[in-house]
């Protein structure tokens, strides 16, 4: 029904011998906001930079809004907006002076959205770029990706540097973008940093994508960590009955902890009685998802409904 | 055609960011000349000749004193041939090696190559920002000097200062643009002023044993510093072969900047 635009197909990428992604095939869909998820190293900037040409692969295909990004050079470019990993701004101009500067390399455009976002964020549009703070530069990269209403936007790492009250500004600013008509790219280490705005996520580690899921899906197989503190001794049978379907189980005393998927009710419901001094159930962590994902080629459950 | 309005729109933004320290390196070359050139009554032609005199031959051709004792040699010991080339290389091969690998390296060029323009333009916006920033500071020295020669009344033609300036301009920019080139290619800064500064200075060293070693005339034909200064331009106007090979060297930079930089992988 919508069309890809982001269609990576046996991607490969080597730094000489170091083999950064290693086959990478992934599809992002017009109107979305994709999560890039995975760890240090995973090849999250490497693939985004494949995207903007400032990588070739080694083998493998890549579209982006139906071009291949070397063929697409300047006039795909302007179709898409970048927000680099690492945002170096140095130099004597002021924000201000250096958005104008991009914009100017547009045509102009974006030039008119300058103010209200750096309103929006609390900018200081006046200060030299190389003294502004690292959350203060940051703020400067979001606002020069998404200025010009980019029909796609590739955002490695937006969160980072930016304290949380600033993203959620930034989560609420994607959304609108998206609702505007931009596409939504974004990389992450943590996956709960950006769950609630993005429709889908990938898990990506060691250069391969593990998991492609909408988020609900991957929330509901990764389960949730139990902790589960009783005030007297439980009966060892009633213990085995009531944890049967806890996965990972450890008995340490008093304190049994484990990894439940599925909906919490059963669980809740058979505990009915025991003596329960403190329970906790927690959503997993990236790493843990990863983790499993690894172990099993894919979680248990993850892509189907 | 929008590629003209890209390398414009380009010039001016690095002319923008560099503007202050522009203006610093600026007042660096108006106070070598303001030092140097003022010196030269005091010291009086005939005395400062005398001085020289009684270093042995072989070190007053090395160090271009040769003729110090007159106007234009004089210019040519200091400001021209010494002080003015070591600054401004100082100034154009560090600008050359930051210009496209010390900002790659820095993360500051991801901006730039990812915005709708492309790389061979992009560089070519880069080098040409460079050469103007060259060009304003040969022009600050050259301004200086003449001015100061009037006041001080020295004996010198303006069309040999400006021949001097001229040819100051090319050497510089012939080194810069070596360095910008080697950083292009490679994306290292450390390579590109490390390349960039040795060849200046075996080229330096090279002009300077023209006039003491046998067979100088061949070092004297290798030596970009030969091309610039061994037709004594103060004195004798544009030498015009000389000119031209710098002007070549830094062309044969720019072609092979222009060849590797769009193709290659950048920040690796
Ligand atoms: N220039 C390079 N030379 C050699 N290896 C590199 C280079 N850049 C990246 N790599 C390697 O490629 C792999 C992927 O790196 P990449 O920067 O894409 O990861 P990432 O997911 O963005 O990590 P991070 O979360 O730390 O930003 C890593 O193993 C990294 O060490
Ligand atoms: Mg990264």
């Amino acid at each position: 029904m919508s069309t890809a635009v982001i269609a990576i197909d046996g991607l490969v990428k080597d730094y000489g011998d170091v083999r950064a992604l290693d086959g990478v095939d992934l599809e992002v869909r017009e109107g979305e906001i994709f999560g890039f998820i995975g760890p240090n190293g995973a090849g999250k900037s490497t693939t985004i930079r494949i995207l903007l040409d400032l990588l070739r692969p080694t083998s493998g295909t890549v579209r982006v809004l139906g071009e291949d990004p070397r063929a697409g050079g300047p006039r795909l470019r302007a179709r898409l907006g970048y927000l680099p990993g690492e945002l170096d701004l140095d130099g004597t101009a002021t924000a201000r002076q250096l958005l104008e500067h991009l914009a100017q390399v547009r045509g102009g455009r974006g030039s008119d959205r300058i103010a209200p976002l750096a309103e929006r964020f609390l900018l200081d549009l006046d200060r030299p770029v190389r003294t502004l703070s690292k959350g203060n530069k940051q703020k400067v990269g979001v606002v020069q990706a998404l200025m010009h209403r980019p029909q796609l936007a590739l955002l490695d790492e937006p969160t980072s540097g930016l304290d949380p009250l600033l993203q959620q500004e930034f989560l609420t600013l994607i959304r609108e973008e998206r609702d505007a008509g931009t596409s939504v790219f974004l990389s992450s280490h943590v996956l709960s940093e950006i769950e609630g705005v993005a429709d889908r996520v990938a898990l990506v580690r060691d250069g391969r994508i593990a998991v492609v899921d909408d988020v609900a899906a991957l929330r509901a197989a990764a389960g949730q960590r139990l902790d589960v503190t009783f005030a007297s001794d439980v009966p060892l049978a009633a213990l085995d009955r009531v944890l049967a379907g806890v996965e990972e189980l450890r008995i340490d005393g008093l304190r049994a902890r484990g990894v439940w998927r599925g909906e919490p009710g059963p669980l809740i419901a058979s505990l009915h009685g025991l003596p329960v001094a403190r329970l906790e159930l927690r959503d997993r962590d990236l790493e843990e998802l990863v983790i499993d994902a690894y172990r099993a080629d894919a979680p248990e459950g993850a892509g189907q409904p | 055609m929008s590629d003209l309005r890209d390398v414009l729109v380009e010039i001016r933004w690095q002319l923008v960011r560099r503007r202050r320290a522009l203006l610093g390196w600026a007042v660096a070359l108006a106070a070598v000349a303001g030092i140097y050139v003022p010196f030269y009554p005091a010291m009086g032609g005939g005395e400062l000749q005398s001085i020289v005199d009684t270093l042995p031959p072989e070190l007053i051709s090395a160090l271009g004193y040769d003729r110090i004792g007159t106007p234009a040699g004089y210019l040519t010991s200091t400001v021209f041939g010494l002080l003015a080339p070591a600054l401004l290389l100082v100034f154009g091969i560090g600008l050359g090696a930051r210009t496209i690998a010390g900002e790659e390296e820095e993360g500051g060029l991801e901006l730039a190559a990812s915005a709708p323009v492309r790389r061979d333009v992009l560089l070519a916006g880069r080098i040409i920002a460079m050469h103007t920033q060259v060009f304003l500071l040969a022009v600050t020295t050259t301004v200086v000097t003449a001015l100061l020669v009037r006041v001080v009344g020295m004996d010198v033609t303006l069309s040999g200062i400006v021949a001097a300036g001229l040819g100051l301009n090319l050497l510089v920019n012939a080194f810069a643009t070596i360095a910008l080139a080697v950083g292009a290619v490679t994306g290292r800064r450390a390579i590109a002023v490390a390349v960039g500064a040795s060849i200046a200075v075996s080229s330096y060293i090279a002009h300077a044993l023209s006039g003491v070693v046998e067979r100088g005339d061949l070092l004297e034909r290798l030596s970009p510093f030969s091309w610039y200064l061994a037709g004594d331009p103060v004195a004798q106007g544009v030498p015009i072969v000389g000119y031209v090979l710098l002007g070549t060297l830094t062309f044969v930079a720019w072609a092979a900047a222009l060849t590797r930089f769009p193709r290659r992988d950048l920040g690796v």
